[in-house]
């Protein structure tokens, strides 16, 4: 690899970011008791599974320059209807599974109608629906309905280790793989980053951009129906309030993640980082017996630290260029 | 640009070179306590873990349990959910659990839900015990329970009768119809009412739904209603402010008494200017202080199932019925010791 090229992916958001990363795992592992050990690493694996989820799924929605703000009361309300449909329905869990990811494309198809096909702006609508999917998981609960004793080879998926690694990491893993393929190795990628960058450009491009816009939202609407079964599964039990504040959580993530908030520009790997570096300051924080509010600080702090790494080296060889080529015309005279 | 990369790559290898020295530092000290843990002089670590961190009923139940720990010598973690996600409380027992902590003090939110982390803990060799509010009893050793329903009912008639020299007539304010604790409180009420104080009358029994508004609606209909009414008695925290409002502004400040189950700083202003003569709760201190101390002795092997009574430093002898430590009888604050709390 030639000297520009490595130079390159040193700078790189996500290069920095792992840098980042690494310098706060060795942090807390320095001033950290039983951080760095391989349960507590699976630990944080199964605490930042469904953020996880979510900051996947967000990823292609902000890609192109939308957002969703509805994903965790989404996840409240598969919560409770995945036990409404085994409980009371009586339904066997992988039929109740299935009905409730129907759920979610449901929901995901709400949010993709009123934004793709009558143009209301995604902020609108998902603030909306953030509010509708909550209340619905409240009024149909009266707040109080609790659905909890789920059986032993259900809690299995949230609770317990297969094959020496957390029961519900393979299904993380999947998503994180379908999610980079669609973003980095399909055509709906690039015509996401081309919608972010410009809906009316890519529309002229030949790009359905009203279908493409659509799939992002379903995607959004069956992963969070996947991650409120893995939730209710971590926890054993499913309340009205499940998942409360995750979707500031994912979008946080995927922003500290490097992909931009006005669309075109980011990752998966970025975002996979972004979860990591939330994921493992909330443990590290913990293990240095530090007080839990510093978390939501040093979250702060970590996304500026992270966004001006990356854009002040980019600014300083730019402002190198751009007195190089001022030079260039006296000598060449 | 070139000098910029070299500098940053020798940055971080002397970074990682640090950490990793570091890191060599850090596990030898934690396994040396591992090797001590046969020393009974060993402090122990107690994890101590509130509702929610900021909400003053457990600002100042930590302040209790901080005394405890300070006169047992032991190391006590205090955290607790500050936002609302019901899965703060289990991602925080599984960071205590690989922490390595030796007992955990928990007030649950999520009966169910905690419960299956406080069984991971037990199987990992930790104590755990509750407090304020209980896990699902095959979670814990021990639950320290700071009122009885019974207790809590009878207290508030015995007030109720001390106030009106046991005859005459009074009214209830609850909270809702329909809640169990709502209806196991006002149940005791007349138990003891019917077999200790039968020249007292139950007028009426008015819902306010917990809001403090509706329970001084339903309080200005009981007064005008029943005229010979002398004491409004609220089992629920929002009615006993709510009552003394109406009652205040009735001019009957003194005519009817006020009391119920609250908070000292809900109710303080109404307690001096004479409007509510009594409040009755437990003190949040004592709950605190009373939880550390059963978990040291817990792990310490001092506490076991099958106990009669258990003794917690200062605060003396406490009754242990079955698997329940019983913080005792409530208590009463009135206008002479309500300034000396703050929750």
């Amino acid at each position: 690899m030639d000297k520009h090229g490595f130079k390159k992916i040193l700078l790189r958001h996500e290069t920095i970011l792992f840098a980042v990363l690494v310098a706060e795992w060795i942090f807390f592992e320095v001033i950290g008791r039983n951080f760095g050990t391989y349960d507590n690493t699976c630990d944080i694996l199964r605490h930042s599974c469904e953020i996880g989820l979510l900051a996947l799924a967000m990823t292609p929605i902000i890609l192109t320059g939308g957002i969703d703000l509805s994903v965790a009361s989404l996840l409240g309300l598969c919560a409770i209807l995945f036990g409404k449909f085994w409980r009371d329905a009586g339904m066997p869990i992988p039929l109740a599974v299935a009905c409730t990811i129907g759920v979610g494309a449901l929901a995901g198809g709400l949010n993709a109608t009123l934004i793709s096909w009558l143009r209301l702006p995604p902020l609108i609508v998902t603030l909306g629906t953030f509010s509708l999917f909550r209340g619905l998981a409240e009024a149909i609960t009266r707040g109080v309905d609790t659905f909890t004793n789920f059986p032993d080879s259900f809690l299995f998926l949230g609770q317990d280790r297969w094959l020496g690694i957390p029961a519900q990491a393979p299904f993380f893993l999947a998503a994180a793989i379908f999610f980079w393929l669609l973003v980095h190795r399909t055509t709906f990628g690039r015509s996401f980053r081309a919608i972010g960058f410009s809906p009316e450009g890519a529309r002229y491009a030949g790009i359905p951009v009203a279908r493409r816009v659509a799939m992002v939202y379903v995607l959004a609407g069956i992963v969070s129906a996947i991650a409120a079964i893995i939730y209710t599964a971590r926890l054993g039990q499913a309340k009205a309030d499940a998942g409360t504040g995750y979707e500031l959580f994912a979008i946080t993530a995927v922003v500290l993640g490097g992909t931009s908030i006005f669309g075109g520009v980011g990752s998966i790997p970025g975002t996979l980082l972004g979860v990591a570096a939330i994921a493992v300051l909330h443990s590290g924080i913990a293990h240095a017996l530090l007080p839990g509010e510093m978390a939501g600080m040093l979250t702060g702090v970590l996304l500026i630290l992270a966004l001006a790494g990356s854009t002040l080296p980019k600014m300083i060889s730019s402002l190198r260029a751009r007195k190089a080529a001022l030079k260039i015309p006296p000598q060449a005279a | 640009m070139k000098l910029f990369i070299q500098k940053l790559t020798t940055f971080l290898l002397l970074a990682s070179i640090a950490g990793l020295t570091g890191c060599n530092k850090s596990v030898g000290p934690s396994s040396n306590a591992d090797g001590n843990t046969a020393s009974a002089a060993k402090p122990l670590t107690i994890a101590f873990l509130p509702k929610s961190k900021g909400n003053a009923y457990f600002v100042s139940c930590a302040k209790g349990a901080q005394r405890a720990a300070d006169e047992l010598g032991d190391k006590l973690i205090i955290d607790g959910p500050t936002d609302p996600d019901p899965a703060r409380q289990n991602e925080i027992v599984d960071n205590w659990i690989t922490l390595g902590v030796d007992v955990i003090a928990a007030s649950c939110e999520n009966k169910e839900g905690i419960s299956t982390a406080l069984r991971k803990a037990e199987a990992k060799g930790i104590k755990v015990i509750t407090y304020d509010a209980d896990a699902l009893p095959d979670a814990r050793s021990f639950f320290v329970n700071q009122a009885t329903s019974q207790g809590i009912g009878y207290a508030l008639m015995d007030e109720a009768a001390r106030l009106c020299d046991t005859n005459g007539e009074f009214a209830v304010i609850t909270g809702s119809l329909t809640a169990g604790n709502q209806v196991a409180w006002r149940n005791y009420v007349e138990e003891r009412r019917a077999a200790a104080y039968p020249n007292m009358k139950c007028d009426a029994v008015e819902a306010c739904d917990d809001l403090k508004d509706k329970a001084q609606s339903e309080t200005t209909a009981l007064l005008s209603t029943y005229p010979n009414l002398k004491l409004i008695l609220s089992t629920t925290s929002l009615g006993v402010p709510g009552a003394a409002e109406a009652i205040k502004q009735m001019g009957k400040t003194g005519v009817v008494k006020n009391i119920g189950l609250g908070l000292p700083n809900e109710n303080k202003r109404y307690v001096h200017e004479g409007v509510t003569q009594s409040v009755i709760l437990w003190k949040t201190e004592d709950l605190g202080y009373l939880t550390v101390y059963a978990a040291d002795a817990l792990a310490k092997g001092a506490l076991k199932p099958g106990d009669k009574t258990f003794k917690a430093g200062a605060l003396g002898e406490f009754e242990v019925q079955g698997d329940n430590i019983m913080l005792g009888k409530p208590f009463t604050f009135n206008k002479d010791n309500i300034d000396q709390f703050d929750f």
